[in-house]
């Protein structure tokens, strides 16, 4: 029976044994030529967190510079602060929400208004109205204030016209005249991202080329440059990113000219066009606009009203149906038309050069989010088996309002800004797992 | 008019079966020499390893053994530094086996219940390819009523039909939020039934010279009305209809065995197999939904297995009349080509090492007892289905024990 004994005794350790994982030696993380000890993220809404239009505290919590300085203190990164609403402010400007459907699929959104961090509204004389946000006076790693132009980082009066600024400075409207610039770079940093310049060309673009204008070429290419000069002018490293094509966001891409006249067609079989006001040329110097049939070259808005289709309304020629003829065309507002979006583009491109070689000139890594966002339109994007696209709701990137970004999203662009400061530090930031952050969100 | 198709990709799920679902555990005493035993007659496990040799058994058997198995993996993402390891379930595959002949016939009868081909992995619900897998529980039974004639003193033929009767309980995430933020599930679950059939001859070349060569169908095995279950945001359910069902076909592949053994003394017994076993019949993977919607479609997965081999060797010594200790071994390639593996089992080339004690607790009653270890190499991939990329890691302990009445 002694063997069986040493047997039964074999066995038990083999038992033990079992207990054991496989073990991996993963490459030992790496900050390669960068120091991330004080790392800032410079930017606008997609910097902050801005989700579903409005920043909240989930999307700030999910802002690719939180996802990027988390992985970065894997490599000896220095603590990163948010300037976070409460959580009994949690629902910050307040934000969409996804309700449900229509019989027809089409989704219903609500605004959420409860727990908002609104503090008051302000009358800025020759401004506007502008709402102003819970004061925050702590810390600060991310700069993003939604809204802002990189045109407008050196004028003194922003931080009375921008609520998001507004919340992170001292002083109250009309007595802020701090630049951006000069508020981003006051206090020492070893790091930096910097994503500016997509509103210069957004704001005109949403707006249908109606309102707003696209920032002038050379005063963005010296805005661009001064600013990257200041932020490496004690030494910091750093990563920027361009600017993506207007034409890759769900917010001109959901509703189409074809499935508006389709719905009109359903009711009306004899309707061949919808109309639209379009621009006449696609020269800068040229505004004039004229009604013309629509095509699928030309973008309609995600928030345009359709109920405003075929209502009666008073023309030049008496009363017509709202868009079917050229004399009640769908307002300029509601549509990028063909030559509103080739400008634009001409503008992306333009501007997406000037910080390419803005970051050539100072070694700074580069996260091409213009050919990061044009893929994942034209192919999608297959991530540990999750599926994802540029369509809206579905494809799970981008958020309800069509421009900004899911945690799912943003946590895919933080991804790339790291393989980006990777390549070009010689570091090994290691990334994260796509499949631990959200798309939109389904109501039950 | 803001006209929205949720055409959610539903990604097919992955069946995988690969080496570590033919599990090779059809008996103590054979598992503890490498798993050899298709030139041997050791018991009533024959009926498995070759039928032809049945005839050939000195005695009658009744006997019944378990190996519970451990499947320890680990994936380690590329790029990452997160690392997901499989949740400790124990699998139980086991074996019985009752053989019967007259004293002096030339021919015996048995019955074989076995489980040749299984898994069970569980990656839990919050790992990086929680959307590929969270957890597959594979469970293949092998019935087989089995004949055996002795032509000659040395040679006997054998043969059994089989009838498998398999379970399967799949479980995976959907990239869907509900309001709190958790993920949708998916669950398919079902039960099919195969047949095929196994045969063999067995030569006493010389009094210490056995050989044995023996052939097992494929057996195609069908899963009907399993139930699909999905659970997701209550607005999102439409594209999951429920109640639904799917049906899939699982080919487990046919096996042909070539095994020899040498009485190199009377108390030292030798033996080695060599396998081949037809992978190249599993091409794809197909889910056919009884409902289907736009998000919800059938789907076909190439899987492009490929042939694979194994070698094992073994050997028993004999301590005393009473005692038995065994030791063995072998290398088995993987049939799953680069870009398929996939975490249900992160198939690679793999060695084995084993022991095994017997004991006879009487003149009629043997307990043998089983280690089996097992090592996966590493292997890093990236899968063409799912792009989940990252590097597997695998071990497996199988501890087992049984118990033969023979007369």
């Amino acid at each position: 029976m002694k063997t069986l004994k040493n047997y039964l005794y074999i066995s038990a350790a083999l038992v033990l044994l079992a207990g054991c994982k496989p073990s991996f030696e993963t490459p030992k993380a790496n900050k390669g030529t960068a120091d991330f000890t004080r790392y800032i993220a410079v930017g606008n809404s997609l910097t902050a967190g801005y989700a579903d239009g409005g920043l909240y505290l989930e999307g700030q919590q999910n802002s690719y510079p939180s996802i990027i300085a988390k992985q970065m203190a894997l490599v000896g990164g220095g603590k990163f602060t948010q300037p976070l609403f409460t959580e009994a402010q949690a629902n910050g400007s307040g934000y969409l929400k996804l309700t449900g459907f229509t019989p027809t699929g089409s989704p219903i959104t609500t605004t959420v208004t409860e727990n908002t961090a609104v503090r008051d509204q302000v009358t800025i004389p020759g401004f506007g109205n502008v709402i102003l946000y819970a004061k925050y006076s702590g810390d600060i790693n991310n700069y993003g204030v939604p809204g802002i132009k990189l045109q407008q980082i050196m004028y003194a009066p922003y931080g009375n016209l921008n609520g998001y600024f507004e919340r992170l400075l001292p002083g109250a409207p009309p007595t802020n005249s701090t630049t951006y610039l000069d508020f981003v770079t006051a206090k020492d940093f070893t790091f930096f991202t910097d994503w500016l310049g997509n509103n210069d060309a957004l704001g005109y673009a949403t707006s249908g080329g109606a309102a707003d204008a696209l920032t002038d070429k050379t005063q963005f290419a010296q805005l661009y440059t001064l600013s990257i000069a200041k932020l490496t002018e004690k030494g910091a490293k750093g990563a920027v990113a361009t600017i993506p094509d207007v034409t890759a966001i769900p917010y001109f891409n959901t509703v189409t000219v074809g499935a508006i006249l389709a719905g009109v067609q359903k009711a009306n079989p004899a309707v061949k066009d919808i109309y639209i006001s379009a621009r006449a040329s696609a020269d800068i110097a040229t505004t004039t606009y004229a009604p013309r049939a629509a095509t699928a070259a030309d973008l309609v808005v995600l928030t345009f009203p359709s109920s405003k289709i075929g209502q009666m309304v008073n023309s030049p020629a008496g009363m017509v149906p709202y868009g079917l003829t050229p004399y009640a065309p769908i307002d300029n507002q509601y549509v990028l038309d063909a030559n509103e979006i080739a400008l634009t583009k001409d503008y992306v491109t333009d501007y997406n050069k000037t910080i390419k070689a803005a970051a050539a000139a100072k070694g700074l890594a580069v996260f091409d989010a213009f050919t990061f966002l044009n893929e994942i339109k034209a192919h999608g994007i297959l991530i540990d088996g999750v599926s994802a696209n540029s369509n809206y709701i579905s494809g799970g990137i981008f958020s309800l309002d069509g421009v900004h970004l899911t945690p799912r999203g943003y946590a895919m662009v933080a991804n790339e800004y790291i393989k980006a400061i990777n390549k070009t530090y010689n570091a090994s930031i290691p990334t994260v797992n796509i499949s631990n952050y959200r798309g939109v969100k389904f109501p039950n | 008019m803001k006209k929205l198709l949720l055409l959610l990709m539903w990604l097919s799920p992955a069946i995988i079966y690969a080496q570590g679902f033919q599990v090779n555990l059809n008996g103590q005493k054979q598992i503890g020499m490498g798993h050899t035993g298709t030139g041997l007659l050791q018991d009533g496990a024959s009926i498995a390893f070759n039928p032809g040799a049945v005839a050939m058994l000195p005695e009658n058997y009744i006997q019944a053994g378990i190996s519970p198995l451990l499947f320890k993996s680990g994936f380690s993402g590329a790029g990452t530094n997160d690392l997901a390891f499989t949740k400790n379930r124990v699998a139980t595959p086991f074996n019985a086996y009752g053989v019967w002949g007259p004293k002096n016939a030339r021919w015996k009868v048995g019955m074989g219940i076995y489980t040749p081909f299984g898994g069970l992995t569980d990656w839990g619900n919050n790992w990086q390819g929680k959307y590929v897998l969270e957890s597959l529980d594979l469970k293949s039974i092998f019935f087989q009523p089995t004949v055996s004639y002795k032509l000659t003193d040395y040679l006997s033929i054998g043969g059994g039909f089989i009838y498998n009767y398999a379970t399967v309980d799949l479980q995976r995430a959907i990239p869907i939020s509900d309001p709190d933020g958790n993920t949708g599930q998916a669950r398919l679950k079902g039960h099919g039934k195969g047949y095929g059939w196994n045969a063999g001859v067995f030569i006493k070349a010389s009094p210490e010279f056995t050989i044995g060569l023996n052939y097992r169908s494929e057996v195609k095995t069908t899963i009907k009305n399993g139930d699909a279950m999905f659970s997701v945001a209550k607005s999102a359910q439409a594209n999951f209809p429920q109640p639904n069902t799917f049906e899939a076909g699982i080919p487990l592949p046919q096996t042909a065995s070539i095994g020899f053994g040498y009485a190199a003394s009377p108390k030292l017994l030798l033996a080695l197999d060599a396998n081949y076993v037809g992978w190249h019949s599993y091409k794809e993977l197909a889910f056919d939904y009884a409902s289907n919607t736009p998000a919800l479609q059938d789907t076909h997965s190439p899987r492009n297995y490929k042939d694979a081999y194994s070698v094992r060797g073994g050997a028993q010594y004999k301590t005393c009349d009473k005692m038995a200790v065994r030791l063995g071994g072998g290398y088995t390639t993987t049939a799953v080509k680069d870009g398929y593996v996939t975490p249900e089992v992160p198939d690679a080339n793999r060695y084995y090492l084993t022991a095994g004690f017997g004991y006879k607790v009487t003149n009629k009653l043997d307990l043998d007892f089983s280690f089996e270890y097992e090592h996966l190499f590493s292997r890093t991939q990236t899968n063409i289905e799912s792009n989940l990329s990252g590097t597997f890691k695998s071990n497996v302990y199988i501890p087992g024990v049984s118990l033969a009445y023979h007369w």
